[in-house]
């Protein structure tokens, strides 16, 4: 062994020593500049490297190496001590204090819930169209094969303006405007907000939202309805809920349906919510009415579609349980701030 | 409409249970609403026989029984009735058995009723739901074997409530929804046999139909010496079953027949119709009558009335007169059964306000056909039950028989549109169970000829429909979605909403949801509108509710001070919708707005100074700043505003690449009193189009240096008036080469520079060159000569 790794064995043990010692940064920096400093230990050994016979240099070079790399995981090691010791900088911690909470906005159950019904229809080749919410008589009613004197026309139960306009009952006559101003095939959703003049409580409002969907090509049957129901509901409240379709009546469609989803708080073995029939009722939809496509000048010969729709306050409560849907209106922050 | 099981199975045999029945029907869309077994006595209740009768010791009308129940030892029952006396057989709820009352389910336990142990309870009628005796117990036949379950005696009736949607009144009657349950089931319908006498009395002028655009059919006939009175027990159970209260024998058989068939019947007391005839009339102007709950209406032209020679007796398919019905007194009856025309009596009964089972079925429409057998159908039973004898002959005034609808129908169609195999025998079979008439069977199809009770069937839509609803709804095959791009339409303004939305929500503001309709002290909260550039409703909810909100603020206002009221104090409030205006000079008719409101502590959740922080001016301002950040907004700017909404002093007009977005500040003292907070109150109200026309959103990769920056520091004094705006704006202007940033850092008053008016100021000034580091010298230079401009064009003294 020559003189240049003994040394350099002494100086490890020496520096092991002083670090485990030092009580502070500057000892621990006083220990660089012994070793490894411009005019410490180390480089004044690489200058004596060159009086090493040739056959002891590969060994001397590989201790050389090995001890600096040491004496610098020493002085790290003293360092990450030192600095673990006096709490990092400045104050100690105590975890249980509160943290600086950073600001996060919320969604309405609403929005959600629609921006929800949206993507789902999105996916599925669906494109958002929408229309105004003060609508004539022709496009909420006339058109939509409602009869003159069909109950839902009555100022009981629709808002009429002076001007003998109205605020729309449904989102349906989107359909109409959509259809009217282009040819077929067709394939939209409305989401949107409607209105019936009913009293607030638990389940009705002055006005509430709707999502409705069109479909109209060749040769579209109920077969594609109710797999396009089918598919949101999976998609809505996952793969276990099932639809069913009742028949119903609708002026704009024929035939129609009501369909209703296996209730997803029992999973349709019955319950309270689902009043222990296992289904929840959801909407109504059917195929597009003959009169409904001939109003907007599509020949019902070649094309047929189906219409559907939801409401989304319907929706919501379910999905999150809410009981009244005033309290969907109402905006207290510890109601909102749960969603 | 409510069904009877046990009636409905005097026209179908139902093989099925109940909850399998109302699936069916169901189903079929006939949707059943509600179920209730009525009469229905619960499992537990059994035969038994008191054995021995002990008065309680410690009560005066209460007695211990022993009671053999058939298995066991007897038990012992306290009771309260005055006949529980021994060897009487009475029906004993047994542990365990659950009443179900309307007030909820009570169910029979061990207990102990004056210190005394009783295992059960003797029942009366009423408490088994048999009838309205209470009393005293039960008394069984004493034959029955004891531990009988008394379920097994009176098997009762079952009441299924259902919903009828409006294209089938045919389903307003037993009759005609045994019609398609015989279709659901199978199995064939059948009506009772209808007989009446012979009679051929002429009875020229009983009828006169003046009005034939309102009245299609009318049948008269007369029935002499009936005797008014009670009705037999099977009629009143049967009306009772659906709810029906018995009047007398002649009405409740109008009122059965009108539920068996679903035909609307009157019957006139004959004596009371002057000159013994009636006429289908429209009123003379001004006419009035008083109908049979007391109400006296005047009529107008419009409306159709039965009158006799003078003046109205009935309104017509609505409700008869007061003077006019069968009494006690009566004799003489005209029986009627008529065919009004659905749209005038739905007219007249939403006019006036009254309805009724006959109003309901005519303004949905009648069966032409079934008014005639109905009329014999009622005199059946009214010859049954009140005796008298038939007197005249049938008079039928009518305008014709309506022709039926014959409608031609493609197989291939049919199963397109319903997207399901079914095969041609079986559509055809649909229809022939349904009592439709088949012809001209091909391959490719058929011709339906639909009954006149059947009035929603036109089209082969309306086929398609009873072919997909029979063969059932889930016998539909589900197929895999094909999504479909549809290009032609593009998608309008909801993405850019929901961009918007989620961009506010990202700044931590919670969404809320409030009604378009306002009152109006609400809507012209925002000042920026008067009352008549509100859009006002013709028919309001209420008076309160009587306008569209022209702007979100109102509403905003209504949340912000119930949640103060509620103790919620720290808010960061925000609203996307619609608003409407009137008054197109000032905005479109529906536009969208966005509301942000901000009130409260910064850190409520922290401590000591931190919990201090309370919002302010520039939080609301940094939102929007941050708002336009998000949305890559270029050019917006902020000026300062009078704005009623706002104090004054602390307003601004947002405006975003030269056209005005709208206006924030911290609101008004008037309209923020009586808030129960020591909080200043921040609002914006924002013109979404104009902030969505400028949401750029995307922007492009812009270099930046990896070079080191330098930073220089200035710190001058100033005019207290002098602007941060103004001097980044003159520094910006000056072009300092490689200047890369201004950051104030410090504004400063103390006493001294107040009374001086003026205020100190410190910026620090980062350069930095893209290609290079920067020398000292360099950056010391230009930033002197910032100085030396700064000092004389500012007029700034350099500290």
């Amino acid at each position: 062994m020559n003189t240049i790794i003994e040394k350099i064995n002494q100086a490890l043990a020496e520096a092991g020593a002083k670090a485990a010692a030092a009580a502070d940064a500057a000892a621990v920096e006083q220990i660089r500049i012994d070793y490894l400093g411009r005019n410490g230990l180390f480089p004044a050994l690489s200058k004596e490297m060159g009086s090493v016979p040739p056959e002891e240099r590969k060994d001397t070079g590989r201790a050389f190496n090995t001890g600096r790399n040491k004496v610098q995981e020493l002085i790290d090691a003293a360092t990450a001590r030192l600095a673990s010791a006096d709490g990092g900088s400045g104050e100690a911690i105590d975890l249980s204090l509160p943290g600086r909470r950073w600001k996060t906005g919320r969604k309405h159950p609403i929005t959600m819930l629609a921006d929800e019904c949206v993507a789902i229809f999105r996916r599925m080749g669906f494109i958002v169209a929408e229309g105004p919410e003060i609508e004539d008589i022709f496009h909420n009613f006339d058109a939509l094969n409602t009869p003159q004197d069909h109950p839902s026309r009555d100022p009981q139960d629709t808002f009429y303006f002076n001007d003998g306009r109205i605020l729309r009952t449904q989102t349906s006559p989107v359909q109409i405007r959509v259809m009217e101003s282009h040819e077929p095939p067709v394939r939209i959703v409305a989401p949107g907000r409607v209105f019936r003049r009913d009293t607030p409580d638990a389940t009705h409002g002055m006005n509430f939202h709707q999502i409705e969907g069109l479909y109209i090509d060749k040769g579209v049957s109920m077969a594609d309805l109710k797999s396009i129901l089918q598919t949101f509901a999976t998609e809505m409240y996952g793969p276990k809920v099932k639809i069913r379709l009742r028949p119903h009546f609708f002026p704009f469609t024929e035939p129609s349906v009501e369909y209703d989803f296996s209730c997803i708080m029992c999973g349709g073995k019955g319950c309270p919510v689902c009043k222990h029939s296992g289904w929840i009722e959801i909407a109504g939809a059917g195929m597009v009415d003959p009169a409904v496509l001939k109003n907007v000048g599509y020949d019902p010969e070649v094309w047929s579609g189906y219409a559907f729709g939801m409401g989304i306050e319907r929706l919501a409560m379910l999905r999150y349980r809410i009981p009244d849907l005033r309290l969907l209106y109402e905006n207290d922050v510890r109601f909102l701030e749960q969603f | 409409m409510d069904i009877s099981r046990n009636w409905l199975a005097q026209y179908v045999a139902i093989d099925c249970d109940i909850p399998t029945l109302c699936d069916k029907l169901t189903m079929a869309g006939i949707e059943v609403e509600a179920v209730e077994s009525a009469g229905t006595v619960p499992a537990g209740v059994v035969v038994g026989r008191i054995l021995e009768r002990k008065p309680h010791p410690d009560s005066d009308h209460m007695s211990v029984c022993r009671v053999d129940v058939g298995q066991g030892e007897p038990i012992q029952i306290v009771c309260g009735a005055p006949n529980c006396d021994a060897g009487n057989v009475v029906p004993v709820a047994t542990i365990g058995t659950v009443f179900h009352t309307p007030e909820g389910d009570f169910k029979i336990k061990k207990s102990k009723l004056r210190g005394v142990e009783s295992m059960g309870m003797m029942c009366s009628e009423k408490e088994l739901g048999l009838s309205d005796n209470h009393e005293g117990l039960m008394i069984l036949d004493s034959s029955l074997k004891l531990g009988t379950p008394v379920e097994t005696l009176f098997p009762g009736d079952t009441r299924i409530e259902v919903e009828v949607t409006p294209n089938r009144p045919d389903w307003l009657s037993m009759w005609g929804v045994a019609r398609d349950v015989s279709c659901l089931l199978d199995t064939p319908a059948k009506l009772p046999e209808i007989t009446v006498p012979e009679c051929d009395i002429p009875a020229p002028g009983l009828v006169t139909v003046e009005a034939p655009d309102l009245c299609r059919r009318y049948i008269g006939r007369v029935i002499r010496n009936v005797k008014v009175g009670p009705s037999p027990k099977w009629l009143v159970e049967r009306l009772e079953s659906i709810g029906l209260r018995s009047i007398n024998n002649v009405v409740d058989v109008t009122n059965f027949v009108l539920m068996e068939l679903g035909q609307p019947l009157h019957a006139f007391d004959l004596d009371k119709l002057e000159g013994k005839r009636v006429v289908a009339r429209r009123a003379k102007p001004g006419e009035e009558i008083t109908t049979l709950d007391g109400k006296t209406l005047t009529l107008q032209e419009r409306h159709l009335v039965i009158a006799d020679a003078v003046k109205p007796m009935a309104l017509a398919g609505v409700m008869g007169g007061e003077y006019s019905g069968v009494t006690e007194a009566t004799t003489d009856v005209l029986l009627e059964s008529a065919v009004f025309f659905p749209s005038n009596i739905r007219a007249t009964s939403r006019e006036l306000g009254i309805s009724s089972d006959s109003s309901y079925r005519y303004e949905r429409g009648v069966d032409y056909d079934m008014a005639s057998l109905a009329s014999d159908r009622a005199v059946q039973l009214i010859l049954a039950t009140a005796g008298g004898e038939l007197a005249s002959e049938k008079v039928d005034v009518n305008s014709g028989r309506p022709a039926e609808k014959v409608i031609p129908c493609r197989f291939d169609r049919i199963r397109s549109l319903i997207g399901a195999e079914v095969s041609n025998e079986r559509i055809a079979d649909i229809f022939r169970k349904l009592h439709l008439k088949v012809d001209d069977v091909t391959s490719g199809g058929c011709t339906v000829t639909a009954p006149l009770f059947r009035l929603d069937l036109e089209r082969e839509a309306d086929l398609a429909e009873e072919v997909a609803r029979i063969n059932g709804l889930d016998r539909i095959p589900e197929i895999p979605v094909a999504a479909k791009m549809c290009g032609s339409i593009r998608e309008d303004a909801y993405q850019a909403l929901q961009t918007l939305r989620d961009r506010v929500i990202d700044l931590g503001f919670y969404e809320c949801m409030h009604y378009s309709m306002v009152n109006v002290n609400s809507a012209l909260a925002d000042r920026r509108f008067r009352r008549e550039d509100l859009i006002e409703l013709k028919n309001p909810l209420s008076l309160e509710l009587a306008v569209l909100r022209p702007g979100l603020l109102g509403e905003m206002l209504g949340t912000i001070e119930r949640n103060i009221s509620r103790r919620n104090l720290n808010l960061r409030l925000f609203e996307v919708g619609k608003v409407f205006c009137g008054n197109a000079e000032l905005f479109p008719e529906e536009r969208f707005e966005l509301c942000m409101a901000l009130s409260g502590l910064r850190q409520p959740e922290r401590y000591s100074a931190e919990l201090k922080e309370e919002y302010d001016f520039y939080d609301l301002k940094g939102a929007l700043e941050s708002l336009f950040e998000l949305a890559n907004v270029k050019r917006y700017k902020f000026v300062a505003a009078d704005d009623a909404r706002f104090r004054p002093g602390r307003a601004a007009e947002v405006w975003i690449e030269g056209k005005k977005a709208g206006h924030f500040g911290e609101l008004a003292a008037d309209l923020t009193r009586g808030w129960r907070t020591s909080y200043p109150v921040f609002a914006a109200q924002l013109d979404v189009e104009v902030i969505v026309n400028a949401d750029h959103g995307r922007s492009y990769y812009v270099p930046f240096s990896l070079f080191p920056a330098t930073s220089r520091d200035v710190a001058f004094v100033a005019d207290e008036k002098l602007e941060h705006g103004a001097i980044l704006e003159f520094i910006r202007r000056s072009k300092p080469a490689d200047l890369e940033s201004v950051r104030l850092f410090d504004i400063f008053v103390d006493d001294k520079l107040k009374a001086e008016h003026k205020k100190s100021m410190a910026y620090q000034l980062t350069f930095r060159n893209a290609e290079r580091t920067l020398t000292d010298a360099e950056v010391n230079s230009r930033f002197e000569k910032l100085r030396e401009k700064l000092a004389k064009e500012l007029k700034v003294e350099l500290r």
